[in-house]
Parts: C-alpha cells; sequence; structure tokens
C-alpha cells in the first residue's frame, strides 16, 4: 500500500475495523447458540490480538515452525479465537452468558463507531489538503 | 465473511426461537389432550438445538462461526395419572393418563424464548447500524 496518502494508521484502522466486526459476527453467533447444549462462547482476545501486533510492529503475528511451539494469538487478518469454558452447574454444558454477550455486543459496536470517526477524520485531512486548505 | 453472514447467524436464531415457540404453543394448547391419532394421551414436543458452522473450510474465525440448526423435535413418551372416574377415557379404576406437562415449566420456557428471540432482534439492530456507520466513512 502506498505510503504517501494511506501511511501505516490508515491500514491499522482498517484491521481494526475488520476485526471489530469479525467479533460482531461471532457475538451474533453465541447468542443465536445460546440454547444449544454443549456450546461454547468464543470471542477474539484483542489486547493479546492487537499487543501482539504492536510489538511486532507488523499484521504477521507470531509465527510457528513446529507444532510443539506456543501458540501465537494469530494475525490480525487471521485471528485467534477462544473460546469460554461452561461453569460446572451449567447441565447443558452451554457457555453463552445472555448477559455477557450483550455487553460484549454493544461495547464492540461502539469501538467499531469510534474506529469508523477515526477513518473519516484521517480522510477528512486528506481532502482539506487536497482542496488547499479551503475545504 | 461480512456483515451479511452475521444476518444469517442471528436469522437462524430468530429462527429456531420460534420453532421453540411454536412447541410450547403446542404443549400449553394440549396440556390436557387424552386422545391423539397415536391412540396415546399427547405426547410433550421438546426441539433439540444444533450449533452448525457456517464454513467448515474457511479460516480460524469461519471454523469458529456457527448459526444453530433445529436437528429435530422430539416426543417425550410419557404420562402422569390422575384420578377422575368422571372423565369419558377413566379406566376401570378412574384413573386417566394425561400428558406430562407442567404449565409453570411450560410458561417459563415461554419467557426464556421471548428473551432469547429479543436478543437476536438487538443483534441484528446492531449489525445494521454497523452497516450504516462503514457507509459512512468519508463522508
Amino acid at each position: 500500500m502506498s505510503t504517501f496518502l494511506f501511511d501505516s494508521l490508515y491500514s491499522g484502522l482498517n484491521n481494526v475495523l475488520d476485526l471489530r466486526s469479525k467479533q460482531h459476527a461471532l457475538s451474533a453467533g453465541n447468542i443465536a447458540n445460546a440454547d444449544t447444549p454443549g456450546y461454547k462462547a468464543k470471542f477474539i482476545p484483542f489486547d493479546q490480538v492487537l499487543g501482539d501486533a504492536l510489538q511486532n510492529n507488523e499484521s504477521v503475528g507470531m509465527q510457528r515452525t513446529s507444532a510443539m511451539h506456543i501458540e501465537g494469538s494469530g494475525t490480525l487478518s487471521n485471528p485467534k479465537v477462544e473460546e469460554t469454558e461452561a461453569p460446572e452447574w451449567a447441565e447443558d454444558g452451554n457457555s453463552v452468558v445472555a448477559e455477557r454477550e450483550m455487553a460484549r455486543l454493544s461495547a464492540n459496536s461502539m469501538l467499531y463507531g469510534a474506529v469508523v470517526r477515526g477513518v473519516s477524520q484521517r480522510l477528512a485531512i486528506l481532502r482539506y489538503a487536497a482542496s488547499d486548505g479551503k475545504g | 465473511m461480512d456483515l451479511l453472514d452475521t444476518f444469517n447467524i442471528s436469522g437462524s436464531g430468530l429462527a429456531a426461537q420460534r420453532l421453540r415457540l411454536q412447541t410450547v404453543a403446542s404443549n400449553m394448547a394440549n396440556a390436557k389432550t387424552t386422545r391423539t391419532e397415536d391412540g396415546t394421551p399427547y405426547q410433550r414436543r421438546v426441539p433439540v438445538f444444533e450449533s452448525e458452522t457456517v464454513d467448515p473450510f474457511g479460516d480460524v474465525l469461519e471454523r469458529n462461526l456457527a448459526g444453530v440448526a433445529v436437528s429435530g423435535v422430539e416426543s417425550v413418551a410419557e404420562f402422569k395419572k390422575i384420578y377422575d372416574p368422571s372423565h369419558p377415557d377413566a379406566d376401570a379404576e378412574g384413573m386417566v393418563e394425561l400428558p406430562d406437562i407442567n404449565v409453570l415449566e411450560e410458561m417459563v420456557d415461554l419467557m426464556t424464548t421471548a428473551r432469547s428471540y429479543e436478543a437476536n432482534l438487538k443483534v441484528v439492530d446492531l449489525t445494521r447500524e454497523m452497516a450504516m456507520k462503514a457507509l459512512e466513512i468519508g463522508r
């Protein structure tokens, strides 16, 4: 990608937008399966995935050359998905907690909105520059 | 994977909950039914849910995305006997076989069904909202 107009911040925002919409789909699946016996709630561990991407300063994530190595948190485009274990008292082995899922869902969609605003601001700056500061 | 997949997942949840609502309605309506085509009292219907992977051959995320499918509606062949000699289907000792349906349990099931349905609807709303926000990029 060109680093002239669209720098790493721009592509970073795009990646996070993508991750957020993936998390949204996972939450939708969790809620659809709230009554399915044995279903485990799934989520993307954002802090791990983003933290690793920050450390590596690129989107490749930690590479594994052997199955014996520790599993990395995946890449930004193909992140790791974690499952919540069901508590022992859950008779049907289902680990979806409706409240937790709805909270995760609205937090996620709020952050999605925040990132959308970030991307828009970024583009507004470019438009301002492109219009000789008259925009 | 796109936002449309999310609509499909929530749609499968809505469909499953509506079917569950229908079984509850059927169970409540037939709580005292003693005659069916099989010659037994009405048998309580229970829907069985199963998670259905959206794309089993996709990447990590796609393999983890799951909608819900109804794998069947099973009948529970359990009956309770109550004493009611005036009932036309009473046996020689005055006992009548009724479906093993607890109306209170069905009511609770009804309420959890409604809540699950609402939760799925909320997800549809949020998905639409997110898609609209994405359309606003660059405006």
